[in-house]
């Protein structure tokens, strides 16, 4: 019979009961309820899912169970049922047996008091039960905080759930606790387990060692007993052949001296005479040849004590592991070192050395190494130089001895800072091209541009962006018009970032560059800011003049740094009235020794003065639109835009517009300056284009 | 002040139209041409006139100089209004091409017979702007000029004889000093009398050496085979020297292999409304 089984028939008896309850409210004797009682309490308690019906209300060990009118057999079969049931799940479960005995007496207290035959309707929260409501007043809930069912419920079903909650917390940190203690558990066995295994091999070692100096012992004297027995055995036999000697001489003698014939005595008395002399003279060897000591020293067993002793010792380290370096660990100077050692060994210091590795392969023997001693399994080396790579190595060392070496590790010191270089960076609008030096002789893997936009109020915001993995030492970095952006360089390498570098200001309000003096004509000057162009009055002696391939030779020309990028560009060049002027643009390879304007690599306004007026010329391979202008321009404003391809000039001061070269650029150009005659120019840079010149 | 509409052409998105008034300027009947950008439709737009040349009609212009798709690209009106009253049965009116019928000069006459309608200066830089100004959606505080030859000398009097009026000023092969030339002199002597120096006032060159007022930028495109030009009736060297004294913000284009005519108008049209967007959509 399963429990479902059980739950079928107590459902039955259930129902029995209601109508028991209804029928028949009459008293019954003691013996029978004790009987009857026994399988409900029972039921309350095993029940797992208990059935909405009655059952639910009863309670164990309180006296408001009693109000409840239990079973009252009412015929012969049903008691027998029962108690097949009660028997039956007594005997499936026996703890709890005694409980339902221990109640009994209260229950059937509780039921001579009372004899209501309507179900309970409300609930007293101090004693936990269900009760009726006109026992509030009185009875065993006055004074008691009474309240309906259904809100009792759900009180409680809230402490439930809450207590459910709380429960639920214990169970998964006693959960926890226990996975812990598994681990634990492990922990230990396996630790256990190691040192069982050391012991028994230790012993092991003890034991052979023993049997071993046994079985040399045990060899060494046998042979002792051997050797000396034999010595004694030979003794006795020597001992045995002289006493036969003697046995013959002195029977000899006494023949002899029995010897009736005097002459004949005296003729052979004397050999004998002789010859027992001479035995007399033989001092029979009375000693033992063979030592009654034993020859065998006291075993010296002092180096099993050893082995004893060191059971207990610790042995001697293994070598360390060097960890490789981890990313960002290392600073210019110092690197911060890490190994391990194997759980088992113990170590009191470790010696750590280091080296310089040296890209050259011949200085490598030079470089000598250099040891710290340190308790921990890492340290941070300093004193190194930037960029390098240093080779570490490291020995444990404990109270029994020292480990081999470990193998060998290559850390590298981050690299110094990159420097800017602010001459060559040039920007427009909508993009910086920054250039810097590495900073460090030898080479690092990659650099790293950030850059931080710098607001209004001059405050710096964090780190905008970061351009990484740049392999040469200059970025193209795309930036939103008008603003303005602090711009750092860092250099990596596998040990990690550099320090920034001095970091450069750069603002998007408009075109900046500088003069481009590797181009400048040797007769043109530059002025220390980059900006301003000298044509000197003195004449130079052509000998004097050093021509590079880059520079112009005919035009005395310089171009300037134009930030490669197919934008919208604007500047301004300031002149003198009676400076003769080029002002353009020229492709970068454009012909050093050609004039400006007059080849079809570069694009120019030219200002000649006449003995009658000024002329200006916008020249392009040699061929100028005749154009007359009243007002003689003193700042002139160039505008290049590569969408559009065009290039205006203007009279920056009127906002005129003076020329416009329409041409489809092929390849970037730079702006180009050239002096005619002697004078100066000035570059003007920085500023917005100037919404007229954008119309299109 | 009625408007008739005369004609009108979708063009460029926007519309060129054709319009007859009753001017009291001129006491006839005039016709302009004007043209609506796309951009009228929806918001006050500059004004730009344009003043044509000997001979011609408010027709010239809108036919021949293709100034619409630029007009249209910048939101700039153009009104380009009939180069002298018609029809006024004054003697000798019709008798020359370059006096009378189609040859304003763009003065106000002071001589009779013509005094009474050939007030084309008054005409052009009062009523017809206030014409424009109410009746299609103007900015009356953006306006230029601009014009050709005859048209040309109207432009530059206009703005100099009204500095701050007109926010740009431009012209083709425009008629540059008056007094010096036969079209000139003819004309001059014809509606302001004898005394020259009535005629000053309608002499550019003569106007830009006493100009004072704000900053001018002149854009002149001429033809280099102009046969007017080598005729010396044009002068542009005149009133650039004068421009150069003074100062006056000028330039002057020569335009190498082109005539007189509107292809050469039509060459570089763009480039004048473009110069005069400059400074209307300022």
């Amino acid at each position: 019979m399963d429990l479902y089984e059980i739950r079928g028939r107590l459902d039955v008896i259930a129902e029995e009961i209601a109508l028991s309850e209804d029928e028949d409210p009459a008293p019954v004797d003691e013996g029978s309820k004790e009987v009857s009682k026994e399988p409900f309490v029972l039921v309350t308690k095993k029940q797992p899912d208990p059935p909405a019906s009655t059952f639910q209300r009863f309670s164990v060990g309180t006296n408001e169970s009693l109000t409840f009118e239990p079973y009252v057999p009412s015929d012969e079969d049903e008691p027998s049922d029962q108690r097949a049931v009660a028997g039956l799940l007594l005997g499936s479960d026996d703890v709890f047996a005694g409980e339902p005995l221990d109640n009994t007496e209260e229950m059937v207290e509780g039921l001579t008091a009372k004899s209501e035959s309507d179900p309970p309707d409300v609930f007293c929260m101090d004693c936990r039960t269900p009760t009726r409501g006109f026992q509030r007043r009185f009875g065993p809930h006055k004074n008691h905080r009474v309240v309906l069912m259904a809100k009792a419920a759900e009180e409680i079903k809230n402490e439930l759930n809450k207590t459910k909650g709380k429960l639920g917390e214990k169970i998964t940190q006693m959960e926890n606790f226990a996975s812990n203690l598994e681990e634990i558990f492990i922990t230990v066995e396996e630790n256990f387990g190691r040192q069982e295994q050391n012991l028994e091999q230790h012993y092991n070692d003890v034991l052979q060692t023993l049997s071993q100096r046994y079985d040399e012992r045990a060899s060494a004297l046998e042979e002792e007993k051997k050797a000396k027995l034999e010595a004694l055995y030979t003794q006795l036999l020597d001992c045995g052949k002289t006493l036969d000697t003697s046995k013959e001489l002195i029977e000899t003698a006494q023949e002899l001296y029995r010897n009736e014939n005097k002459f004949a005595f005296l003729q052979a008395v004397m050999p004998v005479i002789e010859r027992i002399e001479q035995f007399a003279t033989d001092e029979p060897d009375l000693k033992l040849s063979a030592s009654l000591e034993f020859e065998t020293p006291i075993a010296d067993l002092s180096d099993v004590k050893q082995m004893m002793d060191s059971i207990n010792a610790i042995p001697a380290p293994s070598a360390p592991v060097m960890n490789p370096q981890i990313p960002g660990s290392a600073l210019q100077t110092c690197v911060r070192v890490c190994w391990s050692l194997f759980s088992d060994d113990t170590v009191e210091y470790y010696e750590l050395y280091s080296r310089l590795v040296s890209e050259d392969i011949s200085q490598e023997m030079d470089t000598e190494a250099s040891m710290v001693k340190v308790k921990e399994t890492h340290c941070t080396v300093s004193n190194l130089l930037p960029n390098a790579q240093y080779e570490f190595w490291v020995t444990a060392t404990n109270t029994t001895g020292i480990s081999p070496a470990s193998e060998k590790a290559v850390y590298m010191t981050v690299p110094a800072p990159p420097v800017i270089k602010p001459r060559e960076c040039t920007s427009c609008q909508d993009a910086a091209l920054i250039r810097w030096e590495s900073g460090n002789t030898n080479p690092v893997d990659s650099y790293t541009v950030e850059l931080s936009e710098v607001s209004a109020d001059n405050t710096e915001s964090s780190i905008t962006e970061s351009i990484v993995a740049i392999p040469t030492c200059e970025c193209l970095l795309q930036l939103q018009t008008g603003k303005r952006y602090l711009i750092s360089v860092r250099a990596v390498n596998i040990g990690g970032p550099s320090e920034r570098s001095q970091p450069i200001t750069v603002s998007t309000t408009g075109t900046f560059f500088h003069l481009l003096e590797d181009t400048a004509h040797p007769c043109l000057s530059v002025s220390g800011d980059g900006f301003t162009m000298f044509y000197l009055d003195e004449e130079l002696p052509l000998s004097e003049m050093t021509f590079s391939d880059n520079t112009f030779a005919r035009c005395v020309a310089v171009l300037g740094d134009l930030i490669p990028i197919r934008g919208k560009y604007y500047w301004e060049v300031e002149v003198e009235e009676s400076t003769e002027y080029r002002i353009g643009v020229a492709y970068e390879d454009t012909q050093r020794n050609s004039y400006l304007g007059g080849n079809n690599s570069s694009w120019c306004m030219r200002h000649v003065l006449t003995p009658s007026r000024h002329k200006y010329e916008f020249l392009h391979n040699g061929w100028t639109p005749d154009i007359r202008i009243t007002e003689h321009p003193l700042k002139i404003g160039v505008y290049l835009d590569y969408d559009q391809g065009k290039l205006s000039f203007f009279n920056a001061d009127l906002a005129q517009h003076l020329y416009t070269f329409h041409c489809q650029f092929l390849h970037y150009v730079l702006p180009c300056f050239a002096l005619d005659n002697p004078g100066a120019l000035t570059l003007l840079n920085g500023m917005a284009i100037p919404d007229y010149a954008k119309l299109p | 002040m009625a408007l008739t509409q005369v004609s009108s052409n979708k063009c460029c998105g926007g519309y060129q139209k054709v319009f007859e008034h009753e001017s009291s300027e001129l006491k006839c009947k005039m016709k302009f041409g004007i043209y609506l950008p796309p951009k009228a439709e929806s918001a006050k737009c500059p004004v730009m006139y344009w003043l044509s040349g000997l001979t011609c009609t408010e027709q010239n212009f809108i036919t021949k100089a293709g100034s619409q798709q630029a007009a249209s690209d910048h939101g700039i009106i153009i009104v380009a209004p009939d180069t002298s009253p018609r029809g006024c049965n004054i003697e000798g009116e019709d008798e020359s091409w370059d006096f009378g019928t189609g040859a304003g000069f763009y003065v106000n006459s002071t001589q009779d017979p013509w005094k009474t309608n050939y007030r084309m200066y008054s005409y052009v830089t009062e009523e017809l702007p206030r014409l424009i100004n109410s009746n299609f959606p103007a900015d009356p505080e953006k306006m230029s000029v601009s014009g050709h030859s005859m048209g040309g000398h109207g432009a530059l009097i206009c703005a100099l004889k009204n500095p701050g009026k007109y926010k740009a000023v431009s012209a083709f092969a425009p008629i540059c000093n008056p007094m010096q030339c036969a079209w000139g002199q003819k004309a001059f002597s014809g509606y302001l009398g004898p005394d020259k120096s009535t005629w000053e006032a309608y002499d550019a060159t003569v106007l830009a050496g006493s100009y004072s007022g704000p900053e001018l930028d002149i854009l002149i495109d001429q033809g280099r085979d102009d046969q007017f030009l080598s005729a010396s009736q044009l002068l542009p060297d005149n009133f650039i020297a004068a421009c150069s004294e003074k100062k006056i913000p000028v330039v002057f284009r020569l335009q190498q292999g082109y005539d007189h005519s509107y292809f050469f108008i039509f060459s570089f049209i763009n480039d004048h409304i473009k110069h005069h967007a400059k400074y209307l959509n300022a």
